[in-house]
């Protein structure tokens, strides 16, 4: 018995150890995801769709490439924060630029004392100063064909000397008349003809300022290596996170509210006046989570506090929101969040790839006739009104054609009835081109691999089956990243291309452009239309200042991309965001580069910290 | 004359084959047989789909999605208005004709090299087979799979490839493990001796007596191929432009957060009761066709 009874209390090291480890974890199940952070309000965390590839400012065309490019490199130009309409102001300029009065000469002063961040390339790490030379080898870049450059249409033909330099084999030490530097502070650009968008393409990220040093020093690396002058500079960065941290050798540079541009009475909900006065960037650091999946993203957003800015997945809406426009966030949801719907500045779309001879242009007129009636018929069948009531719930505007409602040559008297599906034109604009089941091409629509894409597929299929196309000739072509689906596009590899524009400024030439034959992929130009007639008004309207003149032509334009049909537009997206309430953040699409600098989180009350 | 005719009647019971044994004792297993009937079911209901006798609509859509269930949509409809019980009916054909291909490759494949490997046991093809099939064991089966279906993805049967390279291994390793057996027997030796051909053999006389562990192992393999092709497809790698119970799993993903629950339960039950029912038909199977089991 003296035994038995012994043995029953022998310690036994295994369970007590399992029962401290268990104890242990129960514990640790008690706290709120991520409590233990301490640097909570010192960390802006947020999340992207989609990663970049690149943050070679030559290279990087992706919105999401975009964001970290001017979040790290400066340019001449920006655009005010708050004000709306969109208007310009300077940023590495000290002002607007000079302007000839024949148009071609612009002369900007940029500011002195600015420099790069510390970065190994430069002698002894420390960062040197900018000056107008490294403006100047940017441009170049964009037109040095080793560079793989992205955004040499921008300035095509357009500045002097610049494309003969190209052409002349691309040597960085020969001068190009066109692009001067006075002094280091004082840049002169020379152009062929007048081109009143200058000014707004020197905000993009393609004209950033980027330091010789860092290209030569890093080599194929530079894109994951960026050296700016910008607020921050890249602490880490994987195919999941991006880090940011400030750029000790920023500027100083101070928000100033009316500057902005605000509003009080549309913004003052935001509490964007505790920004006044703060030096920006208002945060040390910033963390970019990359997922492709929304409901990811949104469970990020809600379920831990990890990341402060976000959007509403469109499954979610009813759910967080009681009204989407203007957003009212429903009483739980209110207490921890606020937000707004903001439209985007841009579209969605879907480009016909012209070079494909099975559904694009066609040496054959009989056969090009018929693709024209094959276009035809996929855009009558194609119903926008259906895809905004499933996908963005509601809250998207067709608009016929290539210029959306925000810019000054939208011709509101254009038919709407484009919007929605009219299947017996389609069928007959296939009778009419002697199309039938059997004859019919197969259609290979592009997509990056995910549930709504593939969702967003499967609907155009049934668009398609209505308007008789057989099942198995309508498929779908996935890519694993944006990065693999945007490599495809530009090599001319995608039939079907669903995809989205963001404007790089509020100027109609900037969607015409995605139509000007000489921009073919892997230019701008993804459909590869190429139309002498829309050419030669395109060239037409580019020297020209705004006016009704010109806005007559961009009219007789959008009229013929309707006629020949190499896209189906489009849809404006109108996106509800919502963010912490501690959060100071005033969301916006393009045309701003990067907001980073201005995000901002409030420190906890003593009474909430109590809380 | 009793024990005349009883002694008669064991000789004949122990000159029945072990096929028909087999065959007598599975049909005595209760389970099995209910999950031989559910199978049935399923495979019927493939090959109407197959044939186009049903599931033809499953890609049709409809103005309004998420509708209730009604006489029209047993299980409702999905976001963008299709047919979800459609779309799980024409499922269970995808699921089929993956599990059919890969169930019946693997175990060719396998039972073919675990039949070589065995016969030559100890000699250069032995350890090149081993060394095989050692080596896909190694690496993990979802990681495998994944990155050969990734490598593939412009293939129509790329996730049956991967499949196939990874299941093929552990039949193998069965019908060898058989084999090293069945090589020592007397009648092997025998024919051996009287200069039968090694290929011969293992054709005629070894692979037969494996059959009962690749029936098994085929059943093993045909659901192993199932839910690997939801999980393949619900993580965006496996079937692209058909539908398959994957694709509305992940569909789901986004609707049971919004209340609809049809994707889900359509997929989920629909899989569920397929599993459920091959792991007990081969469960039986097993029991049925092991030696021993049948001699006791």
């Amino acid at each position: 018995m003296k035994t038995l009874i012994a043995r029953k209390v022998r310690p036994r090291p295994a369970l007590i150890t399992l029962g401290i480890a268990l104890a242990a974890l129960s514990l640790c199940s008690c706290k709120p995801p991520f409590s233990d952070r301490d640097d909570i309000h010192e960390v802006f965390r947020f999340s992207e769709a989609g990663a970049p590839i690149t943050m070679d400012p030559a290279q990087a065309s992706t919105a999401y490439e975009n964001n970290m490019v001017t979040s790290i490199y400066d340019q001449l130009y920006d655009y005010k924060y708050l004000a709306r309409p969109y208007a310009l102001k300077p940023r590495l300029a000290t002002g607007m630029p000079e302007i000839s009065d024949d148009g071609l000469v612009y002369t900007f002063q940029i500011q002195q004392g600015v420099y790069y961040a510390d970065d190994p390339c430069f002698p002894d790490g420390k960062g040197r100063e900018v000056t107008v030379h490294d403006f100047i080898y940017s441009m170049k870049r964009q037109f040095d064909p080793a560079m793989l450059p992205r955004g040499e249409w921008l300035w095509r033909g357009k500045i002097k000397g610049l494309d003969a330099w190209k052409a002349a084999g691309s040597d960085y030490d020969q001068d190009v008349p066109g692009l001067q530097a006075l002094d280091d502070y004082t840049l002169q650009i020379t152009l062929n003809q007048p081109f009143p968008q200058l000014v707004y393409t020197l905000t993009m990220g393609y004209s950033s300022f980027v330091p010789r040093e860092s290209i030569e020093y890093y080599g194929r690396e530079a894109g994951l290596n960026p050296v700016g002058s910008g607020p921050f500079q890249l602490e880490s960065f994987t195919t999941q996170r991006a880090v940011l941290s400030r750029n000790p050798n920023y500027r100083e540079e101070y928000f100033d509210l009316a500057y902005e541009g605000y509003a009080p009475e549309t913004q003052g909900w935001a509490g964007l006046e505790k920004l006044q006065g703060k030096r920006l960037p208002a945060m040390d650091r910033v963390e970019v989570y990359f997922m492709s999946e929304s409901m990811t993203r949104w469970n990020s957003l809600n379920k831990g506090t990890e990341i402060h800015f976000g959007g509403i997945p469109t499954e979610l809406t009813h759910m967080v929101a009681s009204q989407l426009s203007p957003l009212k966030l429903r009483p739980d949801y209110a207490d921890r969040f606020t937000g707004m719907s903001a439209p985007d500045f841009g579209f969605v779309y879907m480009a016909f790839n012209m070079a494909d001879p099975r559904i694009g242009h066609h040496e054959d007129p009989e056969q090009d006739r018929r693709n024209l009636l094959l276009r035809k018929a996929i855009r009558a069948g194609f119903d926008w009104e259906q895809r905004n009531r499933t996908f963005y719930n509601g809250l998207g505007q067709f608009f016929p054609g290539i210029i959306p409602p925000s810019l000054d040559a939208y011709d509101p008297d254009l038919p709407h009835t484009l919007g929605t599906a009219d299947l017996a034109q389609a069928r007959a604009y296939l009778q009419e081109g002697g199309w039938t089941a059997e004859n019919l091409p197969r259609l290979e629509y592009g997509a990056t691999a995910n549930v709504t894409n593939n969702q967003m597929f499967e609907q155009f299929r049934g668009w398609m089956e209505r308007i008789g196309y057989p099942r198995e000739k309508v498929v779908l072509r996935t890519f694993a990243t944006f990065g693999d689906y945007n490599r495809a596009i530009r090599d001319q590899e995608v039939m079907l291309i669903p995809i989205g524009w963001g404007m790089d400024y509020p100027d109609s030439q900037n969607v015409l452009q995605l139509y000007y034959g000489p921009n073919q992929s892997p230019g701008s130009n993804l459909s590869n239309y190429d139309n002498p007639e829309f050419n030669r008004l395109f060239e037409k309207t580019k020297v020209m200042l705004p006016g009704p003149e010109r806005t007559a032509l961009y009219r007789q334009m959008n009229e013929i991309l309707l006629r020949d049909v190499p896209t189906i537009s489009g849809m404006v997206r109108t996106s509800p965001f919502i963010w912490h309430r501690n959060v100071i953040f005033y969301p916006s699409e393009s045309p701003h580069g990067s907001l980073l600098k201005y995000a901002y989180i409030s420190p906890k009350t003593a009474e909430e910290a109590q809380h | 004359m009793k024990t005349i005719l009883r002694n008669f009647l064991a000789s004949e019971s122990s000159r029945e084959s072990l096929w028909s044994k087999s065959f007598r004792k599975f049909r005595r297993d209760r389970f099995g047989i209910a999950a031989l009937i559910v199978v049935g079911v399923y495979a019927i209901i493939a090959l109407g789909v197959w044939v186009g006798l049903w599931g033809q609509n499953w890609s049709d859509i409809s103005d309004e999605g998420f509708q209730g269930i009604s006489r029209d949509h047993w299980f409702g409809t999905n976001l963008i208005g299709q047919d979800i019980f459609a779309r799980a009916i024409a499922g269970t054909k995808t699921a089929f004709e993956v599990g059919l291909v890969v169930a019946l490759s693997a175990t060719l494949i396998g039972g073919v090299l675990g039949a070589i490997a065995g016969y030559f046991n100890g000699t250069i093809i032995d350890e090149v087979i081993m060394w095989l099939y050692g080596c896909i064991d190694a690496i993990p089966f979802y990681l495998f799979v994944a990155a050969i279906a990734f490598a593939m993805q412009d293939m129509p049967y790329a996730m049956h490839v991967a499949m196939i390279a990874t299941f093929w291994s552990s039949t193998c390793r069965i019908v060898r493990g058989e084999v090293i057996k069945i090589r020592n027997l007397e009648y092997i030796q025998a024919a051996h001796a009287i200069g039968v051909k090694p290929l011969t053999i293992i054709y005629r006389h070894v692979t037969p007596n494996t059959f009962h562990i690749m029936l098994v192992q085929a059943t093993i393999s045909f659901v192993g191929a199932i839910k690997s092709e939801v999980i393949l497809t619900f993580l965006g790698l496996g079937v692209q432009d058909g539908v398959s119970w994957g694709t509305m799993l992940s569909e789901s993903i986004n609707e049971v957060l919004r209340g609809h629950f049809g994707n889900f339960l359509a997929a989920s039950g629909f899989l569920f009761v397929l599993v459920i029912a091959f792991n007990m038909f081969a469960d039986a199977l097993q029991d049925a066709t092991d030696p021993k089991k049948i001699s006791s």
